[in-house]
């Protein structure tokens, strides 16, 4: 695997030499420099960390399941509590608050997802790295392998020529408070802005530009210096664009009181007043609840998070709807772990794996996704296994949503990971003159007990790449990769062990899947 | 032949900062001791990154000592002795009642009024905290509180956490064991931590007992506080977690408290007698004849600590001199000397773990003079706040108008309040779109606040200060960590002189009020840079 991106450099410094960069621009007469665009498509991500990890067992209850409640005895969510959504999914009450747009409601309407059994193989338990697991989108638990920067740092940074030396004149990502986030980090230095206040930052970001040129990145010395320099130029540039959005935007739905619902309510104003960032990071930690998460009433530490979680995304959802921006708007939950599925001495539950995942807004395939998780077998560690790997919907996100090619995914997250499908694709005008089409594979026989086949037929000619997924869609193999003409093609998927598997055939970056079981 | 060697081969022996090269040179310095007489970039060099700055003149006294003289000096005695200030906590009289607070009433129980006024008052008392250290660690010419305050990072304690809050007297207990620990046995310092009564609260120590494991603290002893991520199983962590039940907290007075208020104490009935079995070596059963206090410290947690000590010697080693490398030497996780700090790692497993011999051989080592490795760090918002002051040589008490600790909150640094158990994440996290603008304003703030004698006092301690090119060179020496080029030394003389000529700087040292306007400019310009955030 490469790690271009987190390999250490050998540096070269020199401090004692008289460093060229650095100078004060006003001892010269000032430069104008080109700005990089903006990204042309108005698609917005909202990405909602949820720190602590989020106990997955008592947010999608498993109501069906006599073992959840043999194993979890005094916290588990009696089934006449919880929410039947649709007779597909039962939700913890908290997620429905009173007189709000809850999560049961969004799911009938077609904006909200569940993911089950997101996460990763050989998990992490630790809080620390398991949340750079998942922000970086490597998994590694190496601890030789430092993870440096975010999986959107890292797409967004590639994205913008000319970055850090000259900004786009809208900050690409905005985090709402705190330190500024691993994912939003890339090589090339931070990719967002961090914000608290827009009327604070407006009136201290002023004015801050150093006015100097940046220094040579030969050094680390120099490097530093053009990070600060940076950071000093996107607060004297971005504190107006910021201030402009909130002053033009507007709140038209109802929000609670709590500092996730806030955050989320200055989301939405920034957006409707015309902040053209791609990617807002909200917050939210608590959920490390190893003491007395929940009590005999359902009332405690987890649903009262839970139910900050559904009213600040349930208002968001309105008001994106009444404000007209709820179809370029999607945002997903990313927490580090769930929590082990027998609760502790303690009314809480210790650190665990795999967990739940929420993904909302208009652009979602709404349902859901794999199976309530299978509490007679567990990991090692006594932990739920995981049935997707986390970087599937990374990879929804950048192929779908910000409608980047399967060869961009690959090289952020240094790994070829397929979509799960959770998001509407992105049509780009230019897809009938490249040549991306989506096709229809047939796997036959399917399941197979030795010989398998792939056919399709394409419509143009183009270079075509057939590979083999496994579901929690990791990559297992290629068949094929080859430039063909039109017409009716056909490769043979022998030797596989037996097994589910996903087929992925792309025509010019465009691909389609389809499923192969095979049974020996 | 070591990468290092091949370097050295090429370059030049002697690589000084104030020898400009020609060519961008790698890290060339390693372990070996610097043995040179220090120049004055020296020794800002070495009093930026191990104290909190140094004044000129006390800098010009160490000019020509060896690295060895002056760090021995610096980190001082193992035990510091007594603070020089005292920290003063106040009690709280409740506004409504007129009353005095008895500070160890339990505000769970108490009516919502005095549960209130109880909270407020550890919300006071830890702003005094806060400011206590600050003044402690601005008054200290020495490496004691600075080392102190890096060994508060590591082990963290949060002041609030989760809806709860340790009490600020038992962490001042707590920043008192640690200084006095600071340069003794790392081992020590793991143990004394461990049956920290602000540790136990913190971690859930005090709910871990026998039946109901709580795993919280023995993760975090392996993961962040000793060995680092990866040395040991999740069954190491249960098996520690059992070893560690039964040590109880003394919060408030409906408590028992055997060993008085803030001191923690063991109740035999909550350990867990059962043999235990972590990373390798069995902690055998006890009886309930032996189920005391001192056999259990001695027999489980002591041994606890030298089983990790005995088993993972280097990777504790490593993860202690890396830490200590990242804090002092440079943050970038991604570029950690592994050559360097796997021989500093060497050397601290054969001093035994003596932190002492970590500290001296890190900070007179090559490596650590080494000119790429100066102004690379990027300054906390503690020291950047406590440097500002010393530079101007504000004393305790005009900092405090300015309240430094709620500074440091708007840059994102609450004193003993990290985010997590992790610490603060450090480094380029440092500086964002919302913290960065809060260190300009303070830098402005503090220079306006400078008197004019002060000014005229600062300008008077730069050497050759009546020669203005000397002057500025030499105030830029002071405020920033590396030279920089005629371009912005010129570009600063002449923000000095208001683009006048040289010889009026002769009439402006005479006023002291026109003096101190030109150096509040320089002062400002400066302060502008973006390397005024690194040292």
């Amino acid at each position: 695997m490469k790690r271009r991106s987190f390999l250490a450099t050998t540096a070269a410094a020199a401090v004692g030499t008289q460093v060229l960069g650095g100078v004060p621009l006003k001892a010269f007469t000032p430069m104008n420099m080109p700005v990089p665009m903006q990204p042309d498509d108005d698609r917005v991500l909202i990405v909602v960390q949820l720190f602590g990890g989020n106990d997955g067992l008592n947010t999608i209850i498993p109501v069906d399941d006599p073992n959840y409640y043999a194993i979890r005895p005094t916290i588990a969510v009696p089934k006449e509590k919880a929410i039947s959504v649709l007779s597909r999914v039962y939700m913890h009450p908290a997620l429905a608050p009173k007189d709000q747009y809850g999560f049961p409601q969004m799911f009938e309407d077609g904006r909200l997802a569940v993911v089950q059994g997101i996460g990763y193989e050989n998990p992490n338990l630790s809080h620390f790295r398991s949340t750079d697991i998942w922000l970086s989108g490597f998994n590694s638990s190496d601890p030789e392998v430092r993870l440096l920067d975010g999986w959107l740092g890292r797409y967004w940074s590639k994205h913008l020529p000319g970055f850090p030396e000259q900004l786009p004149p809208d900050p690409i990502a905005v985090q709402i408070g705190g330190s500024l986030s691993m994912l939003l980090q890339s090589p090339k230095g931070d990719i967002g802005i961090a914000l608290s206040d827009p009327q604070k930052f407006f009136e201290l970001g002023q004015g801050l530009s150093p006015d100097m040129t940046p220094m040579s990145d030969e050094t680390r010395y120099g490097r530093e210096f053009n990070f600060v320099r940076t950071v000093a130029e996107q607060c004297d540039k971005y504190s107006s664009v910021v201030k402009n959005s909130f002053d033009k935007g507007k709140n038209v739905a109802t929000y609670g009181e709590g500092g996730f619902i806030q955050q989320m309510k200055l989301v939405a104003r920034l957006i409707s007043g015309g902040l053209k960032s791609k990617i807002f990071l909200v917050y939210m930690g608590g959920f490390d609840t190893h003491v007395q998460q929940q009590d005999e009433y359902q009332n405690g530490l987890h649903p009262y998070l839970l139910g900050q979680l559904a009213s600040g995304i349930g208002s968001f959802m309105q008001d994106a709807l009444s404000q007209g921006f709820a179809d370029r708007v999607v945002g997903m939950t990313v927490s580090e772990f769930g929590r082990r599925p027998y609760e502790n001495g303690s009314r809480g539950t210790d650190h665990g794996a795999a967990s739940a995942q929420f993904v909302f807004g208009n652009g979602v395939r709404a349902g859901v996704y794999g199976q309530s998780p299978d509490l007679t077998n567990f990991d090692g560690n006594g932990d739920v296994r995981y049935q997707w790997d986390y970087r599937r919907v990374y990879a929804d996100v950048l192929e779908n949503w910000f409608g980047g090619s399967p060869q961009e995914t690959e090289d952020v997250l240094q790994d070829r990971v397929l979509p799960l499908g959770v998001l509407q694709r992105a049509t780009s005008v230019d897809d009938a003159y490249e040549g991306r089409v989506e096709v229809n594979i047939r796997v036959s026989p399917n399941p197979s007990a030795e010989h398998v086949s792939v056919e399709w037929y394409q419509p143009v000619n183009g270079v075509t790449t057939v590979e083999i997924y496994g579901t929690d869609g990791r990559y297992v193999k290629t068949l094929l990769t080859d430039r063909l003409a039109p017409g009716t093609h056909r490769v043979s998927a022998d030797g596989l062990q037996s097994g589910s598997y996903l087929c992925a055939v792309m025509i010019n970056g465009r691909r389609s899947v389809a499923p192969l079981t095979v049974v020996r | 032949m070591k990468r290092r060697d091949l370097f050295r081969s090429i370059a030049r022996t002697s690589v000084r900062a104030d020898a400009p090269l020609d060519q961008p040179l790698q890290v060339i310095g390693g372990i070996e001791e610097y043995t040179q007489p220090l120049t004055l970039d020296d020794v800002l060099h070495l009093f930026r990154r191990l104290s909190y700055g140094i004044t000129m003149p006390a800098a010009k006294a160490y000019v020509g000592k060896t690295a060895r003289q002056v760090v021995t000096e610096l980190l001082g005695p193992n035990d510091p002795g007594d603070p020089k200030l005292a920290v003063g906590f106040i009690k709280w009289r409740d506004p409504v009642s007129g009353q005095m607070v008895d500070y160890t009433e339990n505000p769970e129980g108490a009516d919502l009024q005095a549960a209130f006024a109880i909270r407020s008052w550890w919300g006071t008392n830890h702003a005094q905290l806060s400011r206590w250290i600050m003044y402690e660690s601005l008054r200290d010419t020495m490496a004691i509180e600075r080392i102190a305050n890096f060994w508060t990072s590591h082990w963290t304690t949060e002041f609030a956490f989760d809806d709860q809050f340790s009490q600020p007297h038992t962490l001042y207990n707590q920043y008192l064991m640690l200084r006095k620990d600071r340069l003794g046995n790392f081992r020590t310092m793991a143990l004394d931590m461990t049956l920290d009564h602000g540790m136990l609260f913190y971690l859930g120590g005090w709910l871990n007992e026998a039946g109901r494991p709580n795993e919280n603290y023995a993760r975090e002893l392996l993961e962040l506080f000793t060995t680092g991520i990866g040395w040991y199983t999740e069954g190491d962590i249960q098996q520690a977690a059992r070893v560690l039940t039964g040590w109880k907290v003394a919060r408030f007075n409906d408590q028992p408290a055997p060993k008085g208020i803030y001191n923690s104490w063991f109740d035999a009935k909550k350990h867990d007698t059962g043999a235990k079995e972590f990373m390798g070596v069995t902690i055998p059963a006890r009886t309930a004849d032996n189920n005391t206090e001192f056999q259990v410290r001695n027999e489980e947690v002591r041994e606890l600590i030298d089983i990790i000590f005995r088993a993972r010697p280097d990777a504790v080693a490593r993860f202690i001199a890396g830490k200590v490398y990242m804090h002092f030497v440079y943050s970038s996780a991604g570029e950690v000397d592994k050559e360097f700090v796997g021989d500093l790692a060497k050397a601290f497993k054969e001093a035994d773990f003596d932190l002492r011999t970590l500290f001296l051989k890190a900070f007179t080592s090559a490596h650590f003079f080494d000119p790429a490795v100066r102004g690379v760090q990027i300054k906390t918002p503690f020291e950047y706040v406590v440097g500002i002051l010393k530079l101007l040589r504000f004393e305790d008490a005009e900092a405090a108008k300015f309240d430094p600790p709620q500074w440091t909150i708007l840059m994102d640094q609450k004193i003993y309040d990290a985010p997590n158990v992790a610490g603060w994440p450090g480094y380029r996290s440092w500086i964002t779109t919302n913290t960065y603008p809060r260190r300009r304003e303070f830098a402005r703030k503090i220079i306006d606040a400078m008197t004019d004698d002060r000014a005229l006092q600062l300008i008077k301690e730069m050497p050759d200060y009546e020669d203005v090119t000397k002057f500025v060179a030499s105030m830029v020496q002071y405020m920033l960590p590396v030279p920089v080029n005629e371009t912005r030394l010129a570009y600063y003389k002449s923000t000095l002189l208001e683009g006048q000529p040289d010889y009026t700087w002769a009439e402006k040292i005479k006023q002291p009020a026109s003096a101190a306007r030109s150096l509040r400019a320089l002062l400002k310009a400066i302060a502008v840079a973006p390397d005024f955030q690194l040292c």
